[in-house]
């Protein structure tokens, strides 16, 4: 599919070939263009049945069940489900802060790997893989279309997205909720490192326009830990002023501040019933794919 | 606070070290890009008042600690509270202790305590031997050169308590000019002293030249007062204010008048008075209700047999009384000495007749039957073959003497002798004391004696507290009077009735009219100059006769020369011969009996309050340290473990607010808990 380039650098094919044993499926009902393997809200011709309902003139006799007619000398007409693709907006955060990395990798190359294999599989098993950059706006963006050629524009747009700027997650999450067309898996790949409450009031958004939302939160784990033994000036990634202190000294509150972040973002998580996985940088991607895979493929069905 | 390493107080300014090494801390900061800055805003804004605070605490305790160290290692010495004067060892360290019969109080709430004069002594030797001091003086009495002695144990061996009061001005006076003559460095004049009023002599005009000769010193010279000043009110004092023996049926008995006195006016007390007369003793009670208790004229008999001062000689003798032990020993006991009355001669040399009867007939009359007075009138020329030993004063109204006899007259008044002076009908120009008689003038309208000194001298009210008639009298005519004198009675428009002559040991009076009818009522008006004149005979009379009682150090230096003719009969055995003068007890010498007995202000406790005593070294180096007697060990201590103590403190506390706050887990963010679900 992607011979005619040489190969990426967020893309393993080892871990395709892996994950690939696990489809990507959405946990609401999709409304797609062509067929595919996720349910749709409409019915449709697929071997699995829905349900009856009465005759009204016009319908396809072909879908008339004689059967039932004979026995209850009713006209009833059998419906089965409608399989279709889904449309995967990925939505990667290039703000300044995922430029941050203590454990080898940054978070924008742990993104870039989420991000690369989720919208390798999805166009593999085709569905539409769009993509939007942002951070203090939507610095680029990429609708989502089936085509091969539009994944490879999608795989060059993660490669050149660098971090830059302020991130303004939560308005520019409503801005997608507005302009994302139809139902889609909408996930987001950033450090949410923004307001909780205002983070929460985007994907409520989003879930009324019936986009099925899958986070990923990505953490480095010297941000968890915190653990600096001399003084340091912090310099903000995102532009702003710089902080001066003995991280001895502030430690114990700042890992209070975290721990009440995370206590917020748990609850934004309950309330907006969203996909939310959690990913430290130094974790393998491969497993928090595969996790986040498994579990989608467990409530599969909803319609 | 003075330090035995002076030196390491140089490196105090150690002190700053922690904030250097802060400051160095700081300096040594790394720079990082850093995502999460959400989480360190609101670190920073999370009580930082209350790190801020931990902060200044932590920094404080070090430099506390540094401080602590660096003084514990310069080995600071206690002084006592009071006295944290800066300073450091003294090259000479001057010690002047107050030997005074006060001193020997002990602490009244302790049993078997030492005296002021013994703990000031054990805590001087203690001290200064921590003090390690350079050379070391002692300066005890004035009339004595300072002496040096080689370590301060010897001071245990020094300065036995005497029954004369301390000159404290005049030791002081002393200690400068040792300082000054000696041309010592650095100085530090120990002073131990109970500030009893009379010791300290605040009305002294020598203070005043004393602490500016003292600021003009170039050497240093700090002064340290060990003050015990504590009294008892209850101590109890005994003295005896008249001996005289008395014929009584035939029986030769003696009375005496004893006073015993408090400073509290209760409780009521019943002391038992023991009256030792050579061999014989006897005990008599005397209820003490009040301050004060007199025991008036007590007999007691002398006998008929061998007298104390010889076969057959029941007249003359000396005896003792004493009180039981209380908190001061030294005024517990009192020495009398007692003979027949010596006749009360009375020269009289008066030009004017009427004078020289009206004087003559004052002198002859005595005040008591017991005495016997002889009064003699003269002219100049015949003085000087005047047995003055046996004259108790001279009165004159004549020219001031010229010649030799002015010469004999100054010997009677440095011996002890009154003379009196009544203005010529001729003033001359000549003086006597340094005072001259100017002119007479004669008043239109009589005039009267404004003011007096009613409270000493020849013109003080009398024993029962009523005042002489002297605003009665009536002055018609009165002579100037010029040169240095203290006026002891006034008239109108700052003319002088009677004035003492200044600088004389005895008393040199001066009437400015006569007793002639002419001049004044003195004669007719007879009270007042009867009491003058007899006021005058009882001084005189004091210092003829074979007996004296006397103050300690009031005698003359020949009392304890080195004739040694002077031998005690009585006292304390341990006083060195050649203060004798100053202990009180009985001497004789030939058939001459002396007591001396401490001062009537020793009684008194009165003590000089502190703020005057800084009045009095204002302008120099001083400070105080209060104990009491009793106390143990010494005011000066080495006091470096308190420091170290405050160094582990301070490094303890230190170590508590460095300690790290209960830890607040980190989230925890193992694999198995990052989806949703484990969130949940």
């Amino acid at each position: 599919m992607l011979s005619d380039r040489q190969p990426r650098s967020f893309l393993e094919p080892q871990v395709l070939s892996r994950l690939a044993a696990v489809p990507l499926l959405a946990r609401k009902a999709m409304i797609g263009g062509v067929s595919g393997r996720h349910t749709s809200p409409h019915r449709g011709s697929s071997v699995e049945f829905a349900e009856y309902r009465k005759y009204v003139p016009g319908d396809d006799l072909r879908r008339l069940d004689w059967r039932a007619f004979g026995r209850s000398d009713r006209y009833y007409i059998k419906e089965f489900e409608a399989d279709t693709n889904l449309r995967c907006c990925l939505v990667l955060d290039t703000s300044g802060s995922m430029n941050f990395g203590s454990a080898g990798l940054t978070k924008i190359q742990y993104a870039r790997r989420l991000c690369g294999t989720l919208g390798y599989l999805a166009g593999q098993q085709g569905d539409a893989v769009g993509i939007s950059c942002v951070a203090n706006g939507i610095v680029r963006s990429l609708p989502p279309r089936r085509s091969p050629a539009h994944l490879r524009m999608v795989l060059d747009i993660l490669e050149e997205a660098e971090p830059q700027g302020e991130t303004r997650l939560p308005e520019v999450l409503h801005e997608l909720a507005e302009t994302i067309r139809q139902r889609a898996l909408v996930v987001i790949v950033s450090d949410l490192f923004v307001d909780p409450a205002a983070l929460g009031s985007s994907f409520s958004h989003l879930r009324f326009r019936h986009h099925d939302i899958a986070v990923f939160h990505l953490l480095d784990p010297q941000e968890v830990a915190f653990n600096f033994s001399r003084p340091t000036r912090f310099l903000d990634m995102e532009g702003g002023s710089a902080i001066f202190a003995d991280p001895s000294d502030i430690a114990d509150r700042y890992h209070t501040a975290l721990s009440g972040y995370l206590a917020a973002i748990k609850q934004v998580v309950l309330e907006s019933g969203i996909d939310y996985q959690r990913a430290m940088t130094d974790e393998s991607y491969e497993q928090v794919l595969a996790r986040f895979l498994v579990g989608r493929a467990a409530g599969k069905g909803l319609r | 606070m003075t330090f035995l390493q002076p030196l390491i107080l140089a490196a105090l300014p150690l002190i700053g070290l922690p904030i250097i090494i802060h400051l160095i801390n700081q300096r040594r900061f790394q720079t990082m890009q850093w995502a999460a800055m959400m989480f360190l805003v609101s670190a920073k804004a999370l009580s930082r008042g209350y790190s801020r605070l931990r902060h200044w605490l932590i920094m404080m305790l070090r430099m506390l600690a540094v401080a602590a160290i660096l003084l514990a290692a310069s080995r600071p010495l206690s002084r006592g509270w009071l006295a944290l004067a800066g300073g450091g060892r003294a090259d000479t360290s001057i010690v002047i202790l107050d030997r005074s019969p006060s001193m020997q109080q002990q602490d009244p709430t302790a049993e078997d305590s030492d005296s002021k004069l013994d703990t000031g002594r054990r805590q001087l030797i203690q001290s200064l031997a921590t003090l390690a001091t350079g050379r070391l003086v002692v300066l005890t009495d004035p009339k004595q050169k300072p002496f040096e002695v080689e370590s301060p144990a010897v001071l245990a061996d020094l300065a036995a308590p005497v029954a004369s009061p301390t000159d404290v001005p005049l030791l002081l006076q002393s200690a400068y000019d040792y300082v000054r003559e000696n041309s010592i460095g650095s100085t530090e004049i120990w002073l131990c002293s109970d500030q009893r009023h009379n010791d300290w002599n605040p009305e002294s005009g020598e203070w005043a030249g004393m602490r500016e000769a003292f600021a003009k010193l170039p050497q240093q010279v700090r002064f340290q007062l060990l003050s015990y000043s504590q009294t008892d009110p209850s101590n109890v004092a005994v003295r005896v204010t008249s001996a005289r023996p008395h014929v009584h049926n035939g029986e030769i008995e003696l009375l005496v008048t004893v006073v015993v006195s408090r400073q509290e006016s209760s409780p009521q007390l019943t002391l038992p008075l023991r009256f030792e007369i050579g061999q014989a003793a006897s005990t008599v009670d005397i209820q003490l209700d009040g301050k004060q208790a007199v025991l008036k004229d007590h007999p007691i008999a002398l006998g008929r047999g061998d007298g104390p001062m010889g076969p057959g000689d029941h007249f003359r003798g000396w005896g003792r009384v004493s009180i039981p032990a209380d908190a001061n020993v030294a005024d517990n006991d009192f020495f009398f000495v007692f003979d027949r009355p010596a006749t009360r001669r009375t020269l009289i040399v008066a030009a004017d007749g009427a004078s020289r009867q009206v004087l003559s007939l004052v002198a002859h009359t005595p005040s008591s039957k017991d005495q016997a007075c002889e009064v003699e009138v003269l002219v100049p020329e015949d003085l000087a073959a005047v047995a003055w030993d046996e004259v108790a004063i001279v009165i004159w109204q004549a020219p001031l003497p010229e010649g030799k006899t002015i010469l004999l007259l100054e010997q009677f008044a440095d011996r002890g002798g009154q003379l009196i002076f009544f203005p010529p009908e001729q003033p001359t120009e000549q003086s006597f004391a340094g005072v001259s008689w100017t002119n007479w003038t004669t008043h239109k309208e009589p005039l009267h004696v404004l003011t007096w000194r009613s409270d000493q001298d020849l013109l003080a009210n009398t024993a029962s507290g009523a005042a002489l008639p002297i605003g009665e009298l009536e002055v018609r005519r009165s002579c100037g009077l010029a040169g240095p004198y203290t006026p002891l009675a006034s008239l109108p428009a700052d003319a002088t009735f009677l004035a003492r002559a200044t600088g004389q040991r005895g008393g040199v009076y001066f009437c400015t009219s006569t007793p002639s009818n002419r001049d004044s009522t003195l004669a007719t008006e007879g009270i007042v100059l009867y009491a003058l004149v007899q006021r005058a005979i009882d001084r005189g009379a004091e210092v003829i006769g074979k007996t004296r009682q006397v103050d300690a150090d009031t005698l003359a230096a020949g009392f304890h020369s080195k004739d040694g003719q002077w031998t005690r009969l009585a006292g304390s055995s341990d006083a060195l011969s050649t203060e004798m003068g100053l202990h009180a007890g009985v001497y004789q010498k030939g058939d001459r009996l002396v007591a001396i007995n401490r001062p009537a202000a020793e009684d008194a406790a009165s003590i000089l309050a502190d703020g005057r005593i800084d009045e009095l070294f204002a302008g120099l180096s001083f400070s105080r340290i209060s104990g009491r007697a009793g106390d143990d060990g010494s005011f000066v201590k080495e006091i470096w473990r308190m420091f170290l103590v405050a160094m582990l403190l301070a490094l303890i506390g230190e170590a508590v607010l460095c300690l790290p706050k209960r830890s607040i887990p980190e989230p925890s963010l193992s694999s198995g808990m990052r989806s949703l679900e484990a969130v949940a």
